[in-house]
């Protein structure tokens, strides 16, 4: 019950930890649109995802300033603060990833793998959201952590099946090889920056108890 | 959650003509457990070949696995569950036929495996996520 009187004390905190909230809804709709679109061949949607991750950016400014205005004890907001950055990490990895996208389009033979990869970074984000919201209500996480990792695991098997099938797709040239490159390895990288996270709000959670 | 979600695409296919030596080979290559077996001129006809079988009908027996035909010791026919299947359904099947992997198809098509591990995995996540569908 800690936790839930330090999650819930004042009008401050209790901004930041709805403002942390949202962050986190924007990177699962940020997932969700992006899995779409790689799904669809969408590029409008993969626009929308780098305009979320503008949105997102306000959003972390907005929490990051009214954490050192005051909201929370002092020992407690380092954390808060690199825990909203590892999820604006996330945030610009999927903009890059979106980005390599837009200026190559994936293989058709690559294509189902990697929309299941984008699936479940999208679950990934869920679980995020649903142990962060955990974390206020001063429930544990260890189920929730793990969940997140058994995802992490899986996006890991698909990776080496994708980079297994990439050798042979035909690529013209460096350039086209290194795009492809660059999609799939941003791709496969979302995963890990979400786990990280993930690992911050356990230590959060074990500090504040 | 549905199996598609969480299933293993990595699935090794084998002509059933080959030698069991062919399978052992592929099957040391990529460290997997089972191959699927295809049956010429049949679409959609496919038999399974485990690292059990050739334990236990050819090595055990002393039999040279290069002179033994996959179609003479796979096993017919697959189990198969629909990709929209639950993870829980997946389970009862697996225990009603006392066996630890189910094949994935789409339109009588392999397109997936799962595993016990895998039925345990969605099972902890599903716990996790609690009322929140995925």
């Amino acid at each position: 019950m800690i936790l839930e009187k330090i999650f819930s004390h004042g009008k401050k905190e209790r901004q930041v930890t709805e403002d942390i909230e949202r962050h986190i809804q924007l990177l699962c709709k940020a997932c969700q649109i992006f899995k779409d679109a790689l799904e669809r061949n969408d590029r409008n949607l993969m626009w929308e995802v780098i305009e979320l991750e503008r949105d997102a950016d306000a959003v972390r400014r907005d929490v990051i300033a009214h954490i050192y205005e005051g909201a929370f004890l002092p020992y407690i907001r380092p954390d808060l603060c690199k825990f909203v950055e590892i999820v604006d990490e996330v945030f610009d990895a999927l903009k890059d990833t979106s980005f390599h996208s837009l200026n190559y389009e994936l293989p058709e033979a690559l294509r189902e793998e990697s929309t299941r990869v984008a699936l479940l970074n999208f679950r990934m984000c869920e679980m995020l959201l649903i142990s962060f919201e955990a974390m206020i209500k001063g429930e544990d996480l260890r189920d929730k952590i793990l969940g997140i990792r058994i995802y992490e695991k899986k996006i890991d098997d698909i990776k080496l099946i994708l980079f297994k099938d990439v050798e042979q797709v035909p690529v013209a040239n460096f350039w086209e090889g290194k795009k492809l490159s660059d999609l799939l390895t941003g791709l496969t990288m979302i995963s890990d920056f979400i786990e990280d996270a993930s690992d911050h709000l356990q230590i959060i959670n074990v500090s504040t108890r | 959650m549905k199996v598609h979600e969480f299933m293993t695409t990595k699935i090794e296919f084998i002509d059933a003509s080959k030698s069991v030596y062919d399978a052992v080979e592929r099957m040391v290559d990529r460290r997997i457990r089972s191959v699927v077996v295809r049956f010429a001129g049949k679409e959609g006809d496919y038999g399974v070949l485990t690292t059990r079988d050739i334990v236990f009908k050819v090595l055990a027996k002393g039999t040279n696995p290069k002179k033994v035909k996959v179609s003479e010791i796979a096993s017919k026919p697959v189990a198969c569950i629909d990709k929209n299947m639950d993870f829980d359904d997946a389970a009862t099947a697996m225990e009603r036929s006392n066996i630890a992997r189910l094949f994935v198809c789409d339109e009588g098509k392999i397109i997936g495996l799962i595993s016990l591990l895998d039925v345990m995995a969605a099972e902890l996540v599903t716990r996790a996520r609690g009322n929140h569908d995925s």
